[in-house]
Formats: C-alpha cells, structure tokens, sequence
C-alpha cells in the first residue's frame, strides 16, 4: 500500500516560511517594527544596487540574455529529450551532486576566518573560537566548525574546497526570492532552473541524468530536462502487487505503441526507469558496506550512491536539507543547532565518500548552497538574522584543495551587518559545473545567461 | 482612442506562410509566456506534439458550436474514434462525470455550451459545498488578519485546496477551466510572501472577472495589494522607480514582447505605475501620490503629460484600458485561451480570428471562449492536447464520480501536496509567467510513474474519506458479460471511447486476465482493468 502524501516536515515549512518573523524584532511594537524593516528594505535597495550593478549585473541584461537564451534551450531540449533508461553507449562525464541547505545557511560558522578578531567580538557566545577549529586552510585564516570532523580524512586527501561569501545578485532577505533566484540561476524571468540547463547543455543521456533525492524536484532542476524526482529508490516503482508487474508494464507498453504524441516515449522511458531501479536494488548486498548516520540528508545520500555505483547515468543529482534558518539557539562547538546540523551534514558526506569508493569520488563533485549568509552580528536569541553573503562546501573529485575567492575580513561587512557577496554563485557554480561535466565557456553561457564567469580557482 | 486603428492591421496581416521555421519566427512575436511552446515548434519532437489534425486543418468560425463541429467533419485522430461530444467534454471539463455526459446528451452540443458560458444559470450544490470545507478559502486580508496568526499559511492554503474542491466537484466546469487559465496568465504565487492578500486576489480578481473582461481584470489586477507586492511595485518610489511589474505587464500580461515597446517605454510602464501600493496592516490598497512619477510618458501608442502626482492613478488607469485593448494584448489573450482549449501550437490563424473576437466585444473574456468553440479548428483538434497532473488527477476523481464525503477536507490536502510533489499545485508556480500549458513542460520518465500510482489510489479507494465509487460497480453487469466486454463497458464509462480491441486486450492481459472469460465481479480485479485504463493514451490526451 502507497504511503499517503504528507505535508512537508515543520522543518521545511519552517525554511518556506513566508515572511520570516526575523524583522519583527526591529521594533518595541509590530508597526513599529514594519516600518523599519520596509525603511531598511529601501536603504539596502538604495545602498547595494549600485555595487550590485557596477558588478555587471543588472534586471535587463538577465531579461535580454534570459530569453534568447530560454528559446536556444528548448531548441536543445529536442536533443537532450531523447534519452534511454540504461547508460549504454552514452559518455559519462561524472556526476554533480548539489546540496541545498534550505534557510540560510551561516556561512561563519561553517567556514570560519578564525584569525579575525571581529568575530568573536561580534559573536560572544555563539562565535567559534580559533582553538577549537577544525584545520583547513591555515595559511588564509580559515578554519571548519569542528563538528565537521568526519571530513578530517577528505581534508588530508585535499578533496574539500571552500568560498566565503558568496551570494546571488538577488538582494533580497526573503527566503522565498533569494531560494527562487538562486535556483533558476536568474532574477528575470527565466523560468526553467539552472540545473535543467545544465542538463540541457550537457546533451543527450538517461532517465536518471537528473535525480532529486529525498522529496520533490527542486526549482533548479525545473525544465526541459525531464528529471526524476524520488523520495528514495524504493519509491521507484509502479504501486501493483510484485507478481502484476511484469503484466502491467507489458499492457503499458501496448496502450503507447504507436501513439503518434511524446507521452509514448516517455511511457517506454519510465518502464525502463523501473527496470533499471529493480536491478539496482536486487544487486545490493544484504549488509550496507558502509554505515551510514540517521536522518534524511544521509538517506538520500545513500540512495544516490546506489544509483552512482549502479551505473544509472546520474549526472545531476540535488539533494535539500531543511533547518538552516538559524535566528535562536546556534549555540557553540559543544552543542546547539549549528554543532548538531554541521555535524550532520559532515557525517553523511563522509559517509557518501566512503561508499563510493576512491575511484567513483574521483567522478563524483559535491557542491553546496543556501540562498543566503547570515549577519555577522549574533542576536538576542543566541542565534543570527537575515544576511547576505554566505560559505559554500566543495567535496569530490576534481577540486583544489582549500579556500578559494575574494575575502577582505569582517571589518569590511556592510553598514547593515552583512558579509557582501565577494563571490557570485554564478563564478563558483559555472567553474565546478564546467569541471565537473566537461561543458565549455560558451555550453555554460545558456545556464546563466548574460553572465561571463571568472573562475575562482576552485577545480584542480 | 485611435489606438486600433493604426495597430489594427497587425490583426489582419498574419503570417501565411506554413513552414515551421516560419511558425518559430513568429514565437517571438508573441507573448514570451508562449515561448516554450512556439520554441518547440520545427523540430522533430515538438512535431510530435502538434497532432497532425491540428497542423493541418484550416479552420473557420461558425455561427454555432454544433454547425462548427460538422463543419470540422470527421477528426482525424489515430487514437480517438469520431465523437465531438466526448472531445468536448475533454476539453471543456477537467473530466466529464456521468452526470455531464447526460447533461450534454440531453442539451445539445449548444445549449450545453451555453449554460457552461453562464455559470450562474448552473445550480452548483456540490461545487459550493465542497469549496465551503475552506472557510478562509478567498478571505480578505482583514478576516485573515483576524482570524489567524501573522504570516500563517492557512488562508493561502484554504484557497489553493478549495480550488481544487471546486474543480473536482462543480459542474461549473468551463468557468473553473477559465478560472485556472487566468490564474497563470495574471499570476501571483501562493504561497508566497503575500500571505494575507492572495486568497482575496483569487477571489477578487481572478474569479470575478474570468468571464468578464479583461480590461476590468486587468483594472482591477493593478490595484491588488498581491499583485503589487508580488512584482514589487510597492516598492517604487518617485525617485527610485521599480521596473517588474511595469516591465512584466507589457511582456506577461499584455501586449508581449514583439509587440515593439523599447526599454525606454517599459521605463515609462513603471513610472505610470508608480504610487500603487498598499498597507500592510489592512492589506488594502491605496495611490500614494508621492510616490508617482510625474512627467510625460510614452508607452507604444499610449502618451501622456502626466504632470500632477494627483492625477497619476488615473493616468494608469488610462494606460491600463489602452493596454488591455491594444491588438497585440487580444492576440495574447486569445492565444493563451486557444493554448487550453485547441492546441499546444494553435494556428496564427485561429489566434487572429479570436483576437477580432476579443477587440469587437470590449475585451470580453467569455466571447473569446465562446468563439473557441465555434470555430472548426476547436473540432478538428482531437487528441491533440496532454493532460498536465492537475488534470490528469483532478480528471480521474471526477470521471470516477467520486462523491463528498464528511471528512474530506484531509484527502483534498493530499491531493494538493501530491500534485505539489508532481509539480503542479495551484497557484504553487514559482516565476511570474504562471505554470506552461503545453506537453513538452510536463513530460518525464518519474511524471509517468507518479501518475500511474495516483490511478491506483483513486480507483482502488486508498485514500479514505473521498466518496469512492467501488470499481466493481463501475459498469452495469449484463448476464454473461466477458471480461472483454466489461473492459469496454469499463472505457466507455470513464473515458467517454471505445478503445480499438488490441487496447481492450491489452488491458485485460494487464489485469492477467483472459478476454473471453466472465467478466471479474471483485473490486480488486475490476480495479486493475479500471486503473489501466486511465493510465493509457486515452485519458492523458485530450
């Protein structure tokens, strides 16, 4: 019997949350509070979008390169839509794993420039202090929150890399613009996702060249593309009795044959699809290889790596993690929010890279994202604000070990509070892609249209 | 306003040429909410999508739907057998319950048609009953405010559901249809931010004038609190305009990019807007003379001096009338509705006759709709279109006569976040341009799969509390009825066909049962049939 659908987890609806209660403790009353936070909204508007469009982007320039763009796409569309359900003879380009931690992710806790002494002035009691760091790039003063240890032995291999602020070119504090901005990869309105043009770009394959894992399919992978979104391998199958199966698919296949509409093809695609899963499954020994942590993130993650090992053809694959919207109870290296989810997050990626074995890692990037950093400054709640620039984790193969782009220190945050976003996703997400899957500078101008990507240095 | 007079031949000079490269050209002529669709267009796969039914047919208006429909002759469809009553309830429902295959027989191919135009003149029990599960469904922001806590999602959610209700159990199905179209046209996503000002922009703007006009939709879309926050308008300042929502009302919402507006005029778009917001505190909107920017702007044929701050809302009213009438914005409108109604690639032929339409009757968004179906392209595009999750599930409860059971508001919560996992909750659409209408936006491997399971649970009655039909008794069983004729009897019932026999057969050897044998009498073995067929080609086309 299917599992009935369920409502997202408080977690996830605490991330989707429409108006983050953040700007109610601007003011002693709710007006009051309104008031400056939409005066605030204005100043940020009015103070940033210089700096922002002196960078080269701007509203029009996305517009313009967003719809030539959007057309040359699903013109490619037609190519990349006829895919097969086994890899058979397609080339592999490895695969890209893209993490999103949903809420805004506190990029200084994650990746802390221990040997600025701002910081622990600015976060008395939810600061990570040098001592206690994880070691990574010691020569730029960066260290990782030291629940992030199960990474130590990625570290000594040099296949962990890192960017501090990073941000999108949406300026917005709301989760819902700046998730839907760095998603589709644009703040025009380009609607299919960055990953769909990836995908896109990166021409023909199979079903599973674009996967979600773990619940549905994010906006970035939204398009042409076609992905497959799954909670787990489990739930890739067709809800009749085992031994119906094989009758069933066979009836489905006949109700197509010769139907003059795409549908017939994709009813060939999701029958093979099963095939591919079924045998996936049966081939896993009866004792897991590699112990994987508890929680959802490590589930999906697991699951992924079967379909990695299993040869289905994963080329893009996301994965979200909820609870990242952090304004109470971050707490410190010894326990809170942050310790627990850095932890975590750390775990089930070593575990990931264990599973997968030295050689697959080799094929296999992780990159991570949030929609934004939070503010320098801790709160009254033990916890941090709203920001803007936040850290991104490079895990995998093909990476330069250490911290990679702009950081100028935290004196030189905004009169807001925020770390400026040095880095643009758009250069640290059109490097590792590049790399990672073989596209070329004019493959990616498609995936962000209007944009001329700067490499940080990030793939080796 | 001389406007249509020297815009007008833009209606009449449409493209002749039937080449499909000459087809892409035109995409970027129209509403770029159209691109994908247009894009597709000349290539092999997207060639697939168009039937040739409706590539080919040249297609003219009638004076009635029925003179239409003969006049269309036999379509030619490879799957569909001749039958325009059943491709009218195809098209004009999200899936005909016995109930409209009794009315339409009853009725006539235009009386139906014309109670379907007039919602009103349909008694709506069951649609009104099931929508009123919501209480907060279409709340005004002051209920909302009252009635719930500050930025909760239970109104949003409210409406969204009851939206749903509504399309699986009124009989005002057209107008639900309509409803859905305009919800992508002039769209605003929910949830969102605007979490105390959208159920009411549902209710205000988009039900109240689906059948309306769009002039007065698009009014009334300019002063809502939803709409100005969703595209930031509340955010321009005299001296610090914000271009979305000026810019997305020329290229989403009327005349499309094409129609010729350089970047100058999608400026002088926002600063006419300019001084439209609203309080947050009673989620009402209001002009803000301050905040308007005064000085002459010209926006296509539109000019004006716009030289008082007071007198700004007027001029965007002004403006908004000339946008809504201008030829290139009655070919968007008829587009969008000839996308739903005929084809994923409606011929330009088709879209200027309904532009005329569109113009001749103020902006008559029913006209349109009414002209769809009295032109013989509407006839002859049998098939030719794909069911999306929304219809593909709303579809199924109704062609299985699900009915309201106490209780029920749980399952249609699981229909929404069930459709949201597919990609296809109401309103749910990210981006500003509302969620694609065409088949190449909808089609994948994991889709297929999502689908076929979701059949499983409706006809097999997992999900408790919707008021499910038992499959055994989907068909009147006759004395020594086989399981190929209960099979037929079965299709006919839900699909409103009879599939050829290689089908028939197909899905009997599916449910591992044999053609010629007495026909199953269990709920389990008719569920098998029954869900087989709403998994194949006859139900997810249209």
């Amino acid at each position: 019997m299917p599992q009935n659908p369920a409502p997202p987890s408080d977690d996830v609806l605490r991330t989707l949350h429409p108006d983050c209660p953040d700007w109610r403790r601007l003011g002693p009353t709710g007006e009051d509070a309104a008031l400056r936070a939409m005066a605030e909204a204005q100043r940020v508007v009015e103070e940033e979008r210089d700096a922002a469009w002196a960078g080269g982007f701007n509203r029009r320039t996305f517009l313009k390169g967003g719809l030539g763009v959007g057309v040359a796409a699903l013109g490619a569309q037609l190519v990349t839509s006829r895919v097969s359900y086994a890899a058979a003879d397609e080339p592999q380009h490895g695969t890209l794993v893209v993490v999103f931690l949903r809420g805004g992710m506190d990029g200084l806790s994650m990746l802390v420039p221990a040997s600025d002494p701002q910081l622990v002035k600015e976060r008395p009691n939810i600061g990570v202090r040098a001592g206690s760091l994880l070691e990574f790039d010691t020569a730029r003063g960066f260290g990782l929150h030291p629940a992030m240890a199960p990474l130590r032995p990625l570290i000594a291999q040099g296949r962990v890399a890192a960017v501090p602020a990073v941000s999108t070119p949406d300026l917005s504090r709301s989760h819902f613009q700046a998730q839907d901005c760095l998603e589709r990869g644009s703040s025009g309105s380009l609607s299919t996702g960055w990953l769909d043009r990836v995908l896109v770009a990166s021409g023909p394959g199979t079903t599973f060249r674009g996967v979600a894992v773990g619940g549905t399919t994010p906006r970035s992978l939204v398009g042409a593309a076609n992905p497959i979104a799954m909670h787990d391998l489990g739930s890739v199958k067709l809800d009749v009795d085992k031994a119906d199966t094989a009758a069933t698919t066979a009836a489905l296949r006949s109700l197509y044959t010769g139907v003059d509409h795409p549908i017939a093809k994709q009813t060939t695609l999701a029958i093979g699809a099963l095939g591919t899963v079924a045998r996936i499954r049966a081939a896993q020994p009866a004792a897991d290889a590699v112990h994987y942590p508890d929680g959802n993130f490590a589930d999906a993650l697991k699951n992924l790596a079967m379909l990695i090992k299993g040869g289905a053809g994963v080329r893009v694959a996301c994965v979200d993690v909820g609870g990242w919207d952090t304004h109470t109870g971050m707490g410190n290296v010894d326990r809170g929010d942050m310790q627990r989810h850095l932890g975590d997050l750390a775990a089930a990626l070593a575990a990931f890279a264990e599973d997968l074995g030295p050689d697959r890692l080799d094929d296999t990037t992780v990159v991570t994202m949030s929609e934004f950093g939070r503010r320098v400054e801790e709160n009254a709640s033990g916890g941090t604000d709203h920001g803007h620039g936040g850290a991104v984790l490079i895990v995998g193969g093909g990476v330069r070990p250490g911290v990679h782009g702009a950081w100028h220190g935290l004196a030189q945050r905004t009169t807001l509070g925020d770390i400026p976003g040095w880095n643009d996703y758009r250069d640290v997400l059109s490097e590792v892609v590049g790399a990672r899957l073989g596209l070329s500078a004019g493959q990616l101008n498609g995936v962000f249209p209007g944009w001329r990507a700067k490499p940080l240095g990030i793939a080796a | 306003m001389d406007i249509e007079e020297r815009d007008a031949p833009g209606v009449e000079e449409a493209p002749r040429s039937a080449s499909r490269r000459a087809l892409f050209g035109l995409g970027a002529v129209l509403a770029a909410g159209a691109v994908a669709g247009e894009a597709l267009v000349g290539e092999a796969d997207a060639a697939e999508a168009a039937t040739a039914a409706t590539a080919v047919h040249r297609g003219k208006q009638y004076r009635t739907a029925s003179a239409a429909a003969k006049a269309a002759g036999r379509a030619r469809s490879r799957l569909f057998p001749h039958d325009p009553h059943a491709h009218l309830l195809r098209r004009a429902t999200f899936g005909p319950r016995p109930k409209d295959v009794a009315d339409l027989k009853r009725l006539g191919i235009d009386r139906w048609l014309e109670r379907q135009l007039d919602p009103r003149s349909i008694k709506d029990t069951r649609g009104t009953k099931a929508a009123a599960l919501f209480p907060l469904d279409g709340a005004g922001p002051g209920t909302i405010l009252r009635k719930t806590k500050r930025y909760s999602w239970d109104a949003m959610m409210a409406t969204a559901q009851a939206t749903l209700a509504r399309q699986v159990f009124s009989d005002r199905q057209l107008y639900e249809i309509v409803v859905d179209v305009f919800a992508d046209h002039l769209h605003v996503a929910i949830p969102g931010g605007q979490w105390h000002t959208t159920p009411s922009w549902i209710k205000d703007v988009i039900r109240k004038h689906a059948f309306g006009t769009y002039e007065g939709m698009l009014l009334a879309a300019m002063k809502h609190p939803a709409m100005l926050s969703f595209l930031s308008n509340d955010e321009s300042r005299r001296k610090n305009v914000n271009e979305n929502l000026g810019r997305e009302l020329l290229e989403l919402h009327t005349v499309g990019r094409g129609a010729g507006y350089t970047e100058t005029m999608v400026r002088s778009s926002a600063k006419i807007l300019s001084g439209r917001t609203w309080d947050y505190d009673t989620g009402r909107y209001y002009f803000n003379e301050p905040w308007h920017w005064t000085g002459r702007v010209k926006v296509l044929g539109f000019s004006h001096a716009n030289a008082s701050m007071y007198r700004g809302e007027q001029v965007g009213d002004a403006y908004l009338k000339y946008l809504a009438h201008h030829p290139a914005t009655a070919r968007t409108i008829a587009r969008k509705l000839a996308v739903r109604f005929v084809s994923d690639t409606p011929s330009p032929a088709l879209v200027n006759r309904l532009a005329r339409v569109y113009l001749r009757h103020g902006t008559s968004i029913r006209a349109v709709v009414d002209a769809i179906f009295k032109s013989s392209d509407f006839w002859a595009s049998v098939g030719g279109k794909m069911r999306r999750p929304l219809d593909d599930a709303v579809g199924a409860l109704r062609v299985l006569d699900v009915r309201r059971a106490a209780g029920m508001r749980t399952p249609i919560g699981w229909l929404y976040w069930n459709l949201n996992a597919q990609g296809h909750a109401p309103y749910a659409w990210g981006p500003p341009n509302g969620y694609p209408d065409v088949a190449a936006a909808w089609l994948g491997a994991g889709a297929m799969l999502q689908r076929w399971n979701l059949h499983r649970a409706f006809v097999n009655g997992w999900w408790p509390k919707l008021g499910w039909t038992k499959p055994s008794k989907l068909v009147k069983r006759t004395a020594g009825m086989t399981t190929l004729q209960w099979t037929r009897a079965a299709a006919k019932r839900l699909l409103g066909v009879t599939p050829s026999n290689r089908h028939l057969v197909a899905v009997v050897h599916g449910a591992k049962l044999t053609a010629g044998s007495p026909a199953p009498t269990d709920d389990w073995r008719c569920g098998k049939l029954a869900t087989l067929l709403l998994d194949s080609p006859y139900f997810q086309l249209r």
